[in-house]
Order: C-alpha cells, then sequence, then structure tokens
C-alpha cells in the first residue's frame, strides 16, 4: 500500500495545537509585566520569585509524597482486585467492582463535599491521611481497570501449566501473572500518579492545616491574580516531565522494547476502560 | 500443597463428606483470591459506599434557615428540580455534553486511527507526546486558551497581522471558547480508545477487501470502521460523562454564562448554601451518567470491549 | 507455607504504607506546650505580603502555616468538621462571621492581648456580626463600584440604572456574587440587598434578565485584566480590583452608584478551639500595628481598617484605600436572608446567567 503523507500531516498540526497553548504559558513566564495582558519584554523575575517562595516547596514535596502514597496504595488495591476478582468466592462481586469505579465518575464537587463530611463523621483527622485516602479511591479504578484488561489478554495456559507442574498460588501469582502484569501496573501507577498531581477540587474539601499541596497552590494563585509566577512553576514541571519522560524512553529504549510498547497500548485501553467499565 | 489452595470448582468435585464440607468451606474463605480482594471490598465500602449513601441520605433532607441541613425528609430537591431553569440547565449540559462529543469524535478518530498506522517507535513517541500534557496542570492549560483567544491575544494578533480581520473578534467568553476548550481537555481520551482498537486491527483485512476490488474509502467503512466501532463508542462514552460536569471550563473560558449542571452544583455547595439540593442534583447526574454506561454496554457488547485488550 | 509468607508480605506493605501516611508532615498539631511556636492561618490566598509574615516569623519565633480557601462557605465546613479546631486564626467575610459565631465555632478575644486594637477604625466595628466587638478584628473592607473606561463609553454612567443602557451591548463583566448583582437590580428597583419579599426578588430577577445582552463575563477573579486588556469596558467589581485597575490605567473612571453602595466587611477571629491561641492574638496585634498594617494595606488594596495606618499609607494609594467622607448613609451591608428568599435569589440568579448565554 502506498503511503500517503496526509496522516503524517494530520497528526502533527493536531499535536502541535495541542502544544500551542502550554507554550504560551511558557512564554508568557518570562514577562516582565505583573499584567498577564501586558508584555513587558522578557523577565527572569518570576522564576527569582518562585524560588523565594517557601510555601511552594513544601506544597511540591506533600504533593509528591501524596501522589507517591496514594498511587502505590492504589497499585496493591487495585492488582490484588483485578488478579482475585474473577476467582474469588464473595457475595456482590460486580456490584463492588461498579461501586468502587464510582469515584471516577461522579462529580468531583460533590465527592469532595461528601468526603469532608464523612470523614469529619468518622473522626479521621484532616491532613495527610485525608487526601491519601481520598486520592487513593479515585486513584484505584484506573489501576484496576488496567491490570483487568491486561489480564484478560494473558494466556491462561501459563498458569495451568505451571499449576500442573506442583507450583504453589503464590508461584504462579509471583512468578507467572505478575511479570505479565507489570507493565499494566506501570502505567497504572502513572496515570494516578497525574491524576493525583492535578486534582484541586476533592483536595480542597479534605485538605488540613498543613498540607498544601502544588495544584491547590497553583489554583489559589490563579484565582488571586495570575501572576507570571505560577507560569514559571509550570514552566518548570513541565520541564521536570519531559525531563522525566525523555530519561524513561532512553532507559527503555536499553531495556525491552517489547514492553514498553505493550505499556503504551496499555495505557490507551486502561484509559477507555476505565469508564467502559469491562464487566 | 497444591490441592490444598485450589479454587472453588475443583471443590465442587471432592468428595464430599461433612469434616471435609466444613473444611471445604474453611478454606474457601481463606482462599487466596477471596483475601487478595479484601482490600478493595474494605476500601470501598468504608469510603466510597459511605460517602455515597451518605449523599443519597442528604438529598432528601431540607436544608436549614442559614447553614447546614435539618433532619427532616422532604422530596422538595427533587421536585425542586423540576423547575424550568434548572431542566434547562440539564438540557444544556446534554447539548455541549453533545456538541463536544461530536466534534471530539471528529478530531479525535482520524487521529487514533493514523496512530495506529505508524511504525512502532513512532507510535511510542506518540503516545508520550499525548502523556505529557496531563502531567501538566489541567488549569494551566486552560489559562493558555485565555491568552489565545483574549482581545488584543495571540489569534487577534495573527488575524490583524495577517490583514484578515481589522478588529479584535471577542472570541474569549463565547461559547464556541467553551467547546473548543472541552475537546481539547478530553480528546486525548478519544484518541486512546480509537488507538486501542486501530491498533489490534488486522490490517490484512483491509487489504483483502481492497483485493476483492473495494475503493480505500468502501474498505474504510466496510472493515476498518466497523472494527474500531467498540473504540469510537467507548470514547463517546468517555467524552460525554466528564463534559457534564466540567465546570470550570464553562467558568473560565465561557465567561460564566454557560451554566452545566457541574456549574450549577457548585453553586448550590458553595454559594447558595443548598447541600441537599446539590446532593440532588448530583444523585439525577450519576443515574444519568449510569444510564449512558448501560446504554454503552448495550449497544457496543461487553464481548467486544473485552476483545479488544 | 509460602502463600502465608506472601500475604505476610503484602500486609506488611499496606501497613508500611498506612504508617507513611502517619508520618508524613499532615497530620495537624494539636495540644503545643504553653509557648506557641505556631500558627495556623486560615485564609484567601494572598491577604499579606511575604515580607510581613516573615517578619512575624522573625521576631516572634512563630511558624505561620497559611492555607488557603477559595468560598467562605468552604471555611465553614472546614470549621465545623474540625469543630472549630485545627486552625488558629481565620479571615472571613461578615456575612459568613455571623453564622461562625451563632455556631459557636468562634471565641471571645482576649483584648488584654491585643494593645494596639485601639488602632481600628471605629466605622468597621460593631456590626451585624458582632455588635459588641467581642469576637472580630476587622481587617480590610470594600464597597462594589462601577468602574469604566471612558474612551470606549459613550454615554456618563452614574449609577447601575446607566448598565442597562443598550448601547453597553456585550462589553459589561460583574463580579460572581449572586447577592451583589442581584442586589444591582434590586437597588434600580429602590429595594434593600436583604429584602424578604419574595415578589420582590422576583421582579428583580425579571429586570436583570433585561441586562443579559450587556453581559460579557462573569467572574470573581482577576475581573480587572479584562478591563484593562480591552476585553470589556464597563466593570462592576470589588474595591481592590478597582484599585488595582486604577492604578494600571489612572484614566479609568470609578463611580460610586447614585442608587446605593454595597459594603462588606473582612474580620479576624480565632476558633472556638484553636490549638495556638496566644500565637493568634500575637498575629492579631502584629498587624495592627499601623506601620505594619498600612504595608499590609498597600499590597491588598482594600479599605484600610486601621486608623492609626492612614496617614502612613503611600499617597499614592491613599485616596484608594480610604473611605471618602460622608459615605455611611447610602451603604448597607449584605447579610444571610432566610431560606426561601435565598432559593428565589439562587433561581434568577441561574436564570440570568442562562439568559446572558443566550446571546
Amino acid at each position: 500500500m502506498k503511503k500517503s503523507k496526509i496522516p503524517s500531516l494530520y497528526l502533527g498540526l493536531m499535536l502541535a495545537l495541542m502544544y500551542v497553548p502550554i507554550l504560551l504559558v511558557i512564554i508568557y513566564s518570562f514577562n516582565e509585566s505583573r499584567i498577564s495582558s501586558v508584555w513587558g519584554g522578557w523577565s527572569l523575575r518570576w522564576y527569582r520569585d518562585l524560588f523565594r517562595d517557601r510555601d511552594i516547596m513544601d506544597a511540591m514535596t506533600n504533593s509528591l509524597i501524596l501522589a507517591t502514597v496514594s498511587s502505590l496504595s492504589a497499585a496493591v488495591i487495585g492488582t490484588l482486585a483485578a488478579v482475585g476478582m474473577p476467582r474469588a468466592n464473595l457475595k456482590g462481586k460486580g456490584i463492588i467492582e461498579y461501586l468502587s469505579t464510582l469515584p471516577i465518575m461522579i462529580p468531583e464537587i460533590i465527592l469532595g463535599m461528601v468526603f469532608l463530611v464523612y470523614f469529619a463523621l468518622i473522626r479521621l483527622p484532616f491532613g495527610m491521611v485525608t487526601l491519601a485516602v481520598a486520592h487513593t479511591s479515585f486513584c484505584t479504578p484506573y489501576v484496576y481497570m488496567l491490570v483487568k484488561a491486561r489480564l484478560v489478554g494473558i494466556d491462561k495456559s501459563y498458569a495451568e501449566a505451571a499449576k500442573d507442574l506442583g507450583a504453589t498460588e503464590w508461584n504462579v501469582f509471583w512468578d507467572i501473572t505478575l511479570p505479565l502484569i507489570l507493565p499494566a501496573i506501570t502505567s497504572g501507577v502513572l496515570l494516578a500518579f497525574a491524576m493525583s498531581l492535578d486534582d484541586v477540587v476533592i483536595s480542597v474539601f479534605v485538605t488540613g492545616v498543613n498540607t498544601n499541596t502544588l495544584p491547590l497552590k497553583i489554583y489559589t494563585q490563579l484565582k488571586t491574580g495570575v501572576t507570571p509566577k505560577i507560569n514559571a512553576l509550570c514552566t518548570l514541571m513541565f520541564a521536570a516531565t519531559m525531563l522525566i519522560v525523555l530519561m524513561s524512553a532512553w532507559f527503555a529504549k536499553k531495556s525491552v522494547r517489547k514492553t514498553e510498547r505493550r505499556i503504551s497500548s496499555e495505557e490507551a485501553s486502561g484509559i477507555r476502560n476505565s469508564v467502559g467499565l469491562a464487566r | 500443597m497444591s490441592a490444598e489452595i485450589k479454587a472453588g470448582p475443583t471443590e465442587a468435585s471432592d468428595p464430599g463428606g461433612v469434616p471435609q464440607k466444613r473444611k471445604a468451606a474453611l478454606r474457601r474463605f481463606f482462599d487466596a483470591a477471596t483475601i487478595s480482594v479484601m482490600p478493595i471490598y474494605a476500601f470501598t465500602l468504608l469510603f466510597v459506599v459511605g460517602p455515597l449513601v451518605y449523599m443519597f441520605i442528604l438529598s432528601f433532607l431540607k436544608r436549614a434557615e442559614t447553614w447546614g441541613v435539618l433532619r427532616e425528609f422532604t422530596w422538595s430537591n427533587y421536585t425542586n428540580i423540576l423547575k424550568p431553569v434548572y431542566l434547562k440547565t440539564f438540557y444544556e449540559s446534554l447539548k455541549l455534553a453533545f456538541f463536544t462529543t461530536f466534534f471530539v469524535a471528529l478530531v479525535g478518530y482520524p487521529f487514533g486511527y493514523f496512530m495506529a498506522r505508524l511504525s512502532a517507535t513512532w507510535k511510542r513517541r506518540m503516545m508520550l507526546l499525548l502523556m505529557i500534557p496531563f502531567w501538566t496542570s489541567s488549569l494551566i492549560r486552560l489559562y493558555g486558551w485565555i491568552i489565545i483567544f483574549r482581545a488584543n491575544g495571540t489569534l487577534d494578533k495573527i488575524l490583524m497581522g495577517l490583514g484578515i480581520t481589522q478588529a479584535p473578534l471577542k472570541l474569549l467568553y463565547t461559547y464556541s471558547a467553551v467547546v473548543v476548550g472541552m475537546i481539547y481537555a478530553l480528546v486525548p481520551f478519544m484518541i486512546f480508545a480509537v488507538y486501542s482498537s486501530a491498533e489490534k486491527l488486522d490490517w490484512q483485512l483491509v487489504e483483502a477487501a481492497r483485493d476483492l476490488g473495494a475503493t480505500p474509502w468502501q474498505a474504510f467503512i466496510t472493515v476498518s470502521f466497523r472494527l474500531t466501532l467498540p473504540g469510537l463508542l467507548s470514547g463517546v462514552v468517555l467524552t460525554f460523562i466528564p463534559s457534564m460536569g466540567l465546570f470550570f471550563i464553562a467558568d473560565i473560558l465561557g465567561g460564566n454564562k454557560v451554566i452545566l449542571v457541574g456549574n450549577l452544583i457548585q453553586e448550590q455547595l458553595m454559594k447558595a448554601r443548598n447541600w441537599p439540593f446539590a446532593a440532588a442534583l448530583s444523585v439525577v447526574l450519576m443515574i444519568l451518567t449510569s444510564i449512558m454506561i448501560a446504554l454503552y454496554r448495550k449497544v457496543s457488547g461487553v464481548k467486544d470491549l473485552e476483545g479488544l485488550v | 507455607m509460602k502463600k502465608l509468607l506472601g500475604f505476610a508480605i503484602v500486609l506488611a506493605l499496606l501497613v508500611s504504607l498506612a504508617s507513611a501516611c502517619q508520618k508524613t508532615p499532615g497530620a495537624p498539631t494539636t495540644g503545643e506546650g504553653p509557648q506557641d511556636k505556631e500558627l495556623n492561618l486560615f485564609t484567601w490566598e494572598g491577604m499579606f505580603p511575604e515580607e510581613v509574615l516573615a517578619r512575624f516569623e522573625d521576631e516572634t519565633g512563630i511558624r505561620i502555616n497559611y492555607s488557603t480557601f477559595d468560598f467562605n462557605e468552604t471555611m465553614l465546613a472546614k470549621l465545623e468538621a474540625s469543630g472549630g479546631g485545627d486552625y488558629d486564626l481565620v479571615i472571613a467575610d461578615d456575612y459568613i462571621l455571623e453564622a461562625v459565631i451563632s455556631s459557636g465555632l468562634a471565641q471571645k478575644l482576649d483584648l488584654s492581648k491585643i494593645p494596639n486594637i485601639g488602632n481600628v477604625n471605629p466605622i468597621y466595628q460593631g456590626q451585624f456580626y458582632d455588635p459588641n466587638n467581642e469576637y472580630t478584628v476587622p481587617y480590610g473592607a470594600g464597597v462594589q463600584t462601577i468602574v469604566y473606561n471612558p474612551d470606549a463609553v459613550q454615554i456618563e454612567i452614574d449609577g447601575y440604572e446607566d448598565l442597562w443602557d443598550p448601547s453597553l451591548k456585550d462589553s459589561l463583566g460583574t463580579i460572581a456574587n449572586h447577592r451583589v448583582i442581584n442586589g444591582m437590580a434590586l437597588k434600580v428597583l429602590g429595594e434593600s440587598y436583604n429584602t424578604e419579599d419574595l415578589e420582590v426578588i422576583e421582579a428583580a430577577g425579571r429586570k436583570l434578565i433585561e441586562l443579559a445582552p450587556n453581559i460579557r463575563v462573569i467572574k470573581d477573579d482577576n475581573l480587572q485584566d479584562d478591563l484593562l486588556s480591552g476585553e470589556i469596558d464597563v466593570a462592576v467589581m470589588y474595591t481592590s480590583q478597582v484599585t488595582t485597575a486604577k492604578l494600571a490605567n489612572p484614566d479609568l473612571k470609578v463611580v460610586f452608584p447614585k442608587e446605593g453602595i454595597g459594603f462588606g466587611i473582612m474580620a479576624n477571629f480565632i476558633p472556638a478551639k484553636a490549638p495556638h491561641p496566644d500565637a493568634a492574638h500575637k498575629f492579631i496585634d502584629f498587624i495592627l500595628d499601623p506601620e505594619v498594617s498600612a504595608e499590609c494595606f498597600e499590597w491588598l488594596r482594600y479599605y484600610c481598617t486601621n486608623k492609626a495606618a492612614d496617614e502612613l499609607i503611600n499617597p499614592d494609594y491613599r485616596d484608594f484605600l480610604t473611605l471618602p467622607e460622608g459615605f455611611n448613609e447610602d451603604m448597607e451591608m449584605i447579610r444571610v436572608v432566610s431560606a426561601e428568599a435565598e432559593e428565589v435569589h439562587t433561581r434568577i440568579w441561574t436564570e440570568f446567567k442562562a439568559a446572558c448565554g443566550q446571546n
């Protein structure tokens, strides 16, 4: 089949369009003027201001801890559930499965509000704990869906063969299933991490005295006068993301390529299934 | 040892005396699979069902005079939704969601489809390029659109510089701006969905159709499109559902003039202090969402969805 | 055996995760020693200049944990959830203070710990939410004003009524506070902001619908940017936004509407079970110091509530930050109305916004 140029052109154009807003945010981070609608010449003053802002560093640390804790908890809960669910002898599996995905389907604002009141009701102290619980609730479905989707694609004969050879359930899980679903877990964790790192609406309600997160900081600053300091912050975050992505791509190149490819398609089908709710 | 941990089905065939039965029941309880789902059971019951039950109860309570709720039962929060202005809000939300979904499909389908035909290396690169924006704050990305749309902003400057327009277009705070913002925020989901189904497509089928004399267009419709339809459908669901609740896009790019159910819930909570009404709105929204998903399952068929992976 | 080991590992992992949650600096600290070394401040973003906060920390050795909320209602919900604990000092709007105090979520101030209390401008004291000044100390006040760009507007604007003029089509921006904007229509009809007459509120709603074609944007944050960039020509906004706009573009015209002026006060209070009340008192006293106060208000850009600080404010700002003379008569504060009235208010507001979207 002859290759047409139209697909590549289309892909390139759309991708460029996706990055234009981000690019503009980056450009305006070098704007000397405090008012965002006026261009006052190039300057690094907002980066200087940013580094002087001690709260931002705290918020950054909090966010990273939170995203790590909640995406890892989600990984444990989600993976165990996805592996065990098909064979578990418990009632209401379908309902629990449906309910566990609700946190990504109902409006965040209402979820935040009920969490606030509910946590107060069960006397959970507001702070990192409440934040982690709330974030885990919307991180778990991503991991669960991705792993579940991956498990469906795995040839069951491996596990059966292993069992016939006398392997225990644990051996099968550890030596066969886990390596096969690891890419799905990884991408689930990455997605969950990103979601946690971007959450504002729920966090506003369940955060405590001392636990500002970075998105909260960005949100409140955006609300009270956009200074290019926020642009500067986002530019740095963007740069860091790029760096991590490039580095991981570089490392991945050195390791098995096939696994990498699987991650990508896993991500795609996982996001789809997260609401598609394969039952 | 291997016999001991075999799961349910095999146990049924075990010869069954009374002691064995008890043992089997015990074993079932301590079964590996059962234990491994305990965390999600506990978490879901404690931290998802609990709050949701609370929300459901709340939607039947009366609001207090100034703040909080009274413990009195009422239907009024639900009958309140039937007032023309609130029904209209639901209608407007649905309308915008349809608009958004339509355009997202229009833009995202070819993207996902073309992407699936790239080489493995480029597929990986594209996937990374699509994921990166996910890692930057979604609010900030919207702010980028303000820079583009505002009076004498980037777009105005380009158009006026080229002599296409003479005066600022006043694009910010319009319905179109909201639609663009929604498409921008949601198109990746469509791309991922279409891509993952197109990637599994057997291109030999398309070629076979061509060999049998089909035009490229016919081959696409009869083979590719039909086989990627489940992906498109799940993309539709993935776009449609969040677009009902995304309130900050309508706020930021629409100048607060496009009110969606999400905005209404937010206002009821934060400004009108009417929590029960907000809860009732959320319950209705949740029901609508669930209907959408059920409909999707019916149309696409669960098997298709699983077969894709 | 191996099976058991496996679950033990998973269990251990879970436990370690759980304990990791607890160890993180998030857990609220209650019951410090007699010497408060921390102050949990809870207010909007950007209420104080960085330098002032840093100086307080240097002078007293108290570390400030600055948490923010976006709406008064979020604050009250959080305060209620913690039973009036967790936070040491809150700054919020007048109407919500009434709810806070009546719910018993605030504690009485110990005025002996606030020697600078005499600096407060008495105009801002003795308000409905705290008639005897037992719970609150004002920090900033504002009015809603009309600001417009005379180059872009053909008519002379001197009140809310003029905003209905057809020549202003698609060029008006307003703040997103439903009571303020509904109140505009009420004022044009010659009524009070706080009327409980449902018929009157409905009438205001009908009046407001006629304003819809002129509305370009409704938003609370950074409305002044739109006025400065030419996105809108007329704006109804808060004092801090007016000050910022006027400082950036002195040609803008500021109008105190002839129909009457909506007025609001922000104030400090100490929650009932504040873990560090001493630190909170110290902070209130610190920001009442005239020089600190002047610095704060130049930053905050709301009316200065500290009489002693008035003359210390930079002359460039002073006119904007002090209440014009003889202002008292026309002013009215927006207060919480009955549930029925509030329901009508939110409904006409939603109808109004929907009408704005139809253009």
